[in-house]
């Protein structure tokens, strides 16, 4: 049997008759546009250019799980440096565990937190050997979450002091200003 | 198929024009306009400065000069109803001003947007008539320094300290001039 060219004639063998109207015109306005290649090419080189310009090699500051960041308005950019989060009464630097805030929170007096405290010290100690003719930034970065008692917050801004870190940052999410001089 | 006419081709020469396939070429621009949406980072992480003002290690071999303490604001949010913000001179108290406290909170998914708006105006009128760092070419800024009790959470230090961080100013570094902020803040250790 010839192999013949499918044309026209197929669809009317196919039982969808409103198809076949569709697709021929039938009466109605055509339902097949014409996209200018043009337009469409310009369109997609802008969105691409855009969103290279936008990309952040470095990815996503790496935020605590479980961890409820609080918001605010006059805030800085962030910077690389060690990461110190406080999630529940856990204690985290860069990810590993540093310790517990309860024996804080319990005796509700401000105070050294040991294991963080030795950690961060090894981490400044590191990077002396590591850079040794550079004078040390000294920036910690703190992740704690909203309900934290201040109790913990000044213990652990203080420790972080005492192990050689005394620029500290907290880390926030940033919120547009709201109208006002003030908001 | 579009083409890319490099006109010549004349004589026996290779032809230079070239064509390229418009299919995979939109394929492409798909995929890397997905890639992208996909890796971009749509949350806005950012930092508020605090410095514990460690002093230096002493040195015996420079003679200290005596210096004039400079004014610091005290921002005391230990009470319910009012914050008291106190300037002081070493420990002379130079002027204290009560501000009612007016939390305004918003929730914003899990998270609770503290803002104190009428704490950040007081502030910036304080430091407008009373902030000693205010040339652009002075890289130092005023000292406030935050007093709260050990119960507070966090999202209130935040709101405060936002306040504390609400009036800027111009510093110039080398040619650029830009916004810092009036104040940095530290912790009060009682």
């Amino acid at each position: 049997m010839p192999v013949h060219e499918p044309g026209r004639s197929l669809m009317r063998h196919v039982g969808l008759e409103f198809v076949a109207k569709k697709v021929s015109g039938g009466g109605h306005r055509n339902t097949n546009a014409n996209l200018s290649l043009t337009s469409m090419i310009d369109f997609l080189v802008v969105t691409v250019v855009f969103l290279l310009m936008t990309f952040s090699a470095s990815g996503e500051t790496p935020v605590a799980k479980g961890l409820n960041m609080p918001k605010a308005e006059n805030v800085l950019d962030m910077m690389d440096a060690p990461m110190v989060a406080v999630v529940g009464s856990q204690i985290l630097v860069d990810g590993s565990p540093a310790g517990n805030s309860r024996a804080v929170e319990e005796s509700d007096r401000m105070q050294r937190i040991d294991e963080l405290f030795n950690i961060l010290k090894a981490k400044r100690e590191l990077w002396k050997q590591t850079h040794p003719n550079k004078d040390f930034p000294g920036v910690v970065i703190l992740q704690i979450d909203q309900n934290i008692k201040a109790v913990v917050v000044k213990s652990v801004f203080q420790t972080a002091a005492f192990a050689g870190f005394p620029n500290v940052s907290f880390m926030v999410d940033r919120i547009p200003h709201t109208g006002g001089s003030h908001g | 198929m579009g083409g890319v006419d490099v006109g010549g081709g004349g004589g026996k020469r290779k032809n230079l024009d070239s064509e390229i396939n418009m299919i995979p070429m939109i394929d492409l621009l798909m995929v890397t306009i997905s890639f992208l949406l996909i890796t971009a980072v749509w949350t806005q992480m950012a930092r508020i400065n605090a410095d514990a003002q460690v002093p230096g290690p002493p040195r015996p071999d420079v003679e200290q000069e005596k210096v004039e303490p400079e004014k610091q604001l005290h921002v005391m949010m230990q009470g319910d109803d009012k914050f008291v913000l106190v300037w002081k001179q070493g420990s002379t108290t130079v002027d204290s001003i009560d501000v009612p406290r007016k939390d305004v909170i918003t929730q914003q998914g899990a998270v609770q947007v503290v803002r104190y708006p009428d704490l950040a105006a007081k502030i910036e009128t304080e430091w407008k008539a009373k902030g000693q760092h205010t040339n652009p070419t002075d890289r130092k800024q005023d000292q406030a320094i935050l007093h709260t009790d050990n119960k507070t959470e966090f999202k209130y230090i935040i709101g405060v300290i936002d306040a504390i961080y609400a009036p800027q100013r111009d510093m110039n570094f080398g040619a650029k001039t830009d916004k810092f902020p009036a104040f940095n803040i530290t912790f009060a250790v009682n």
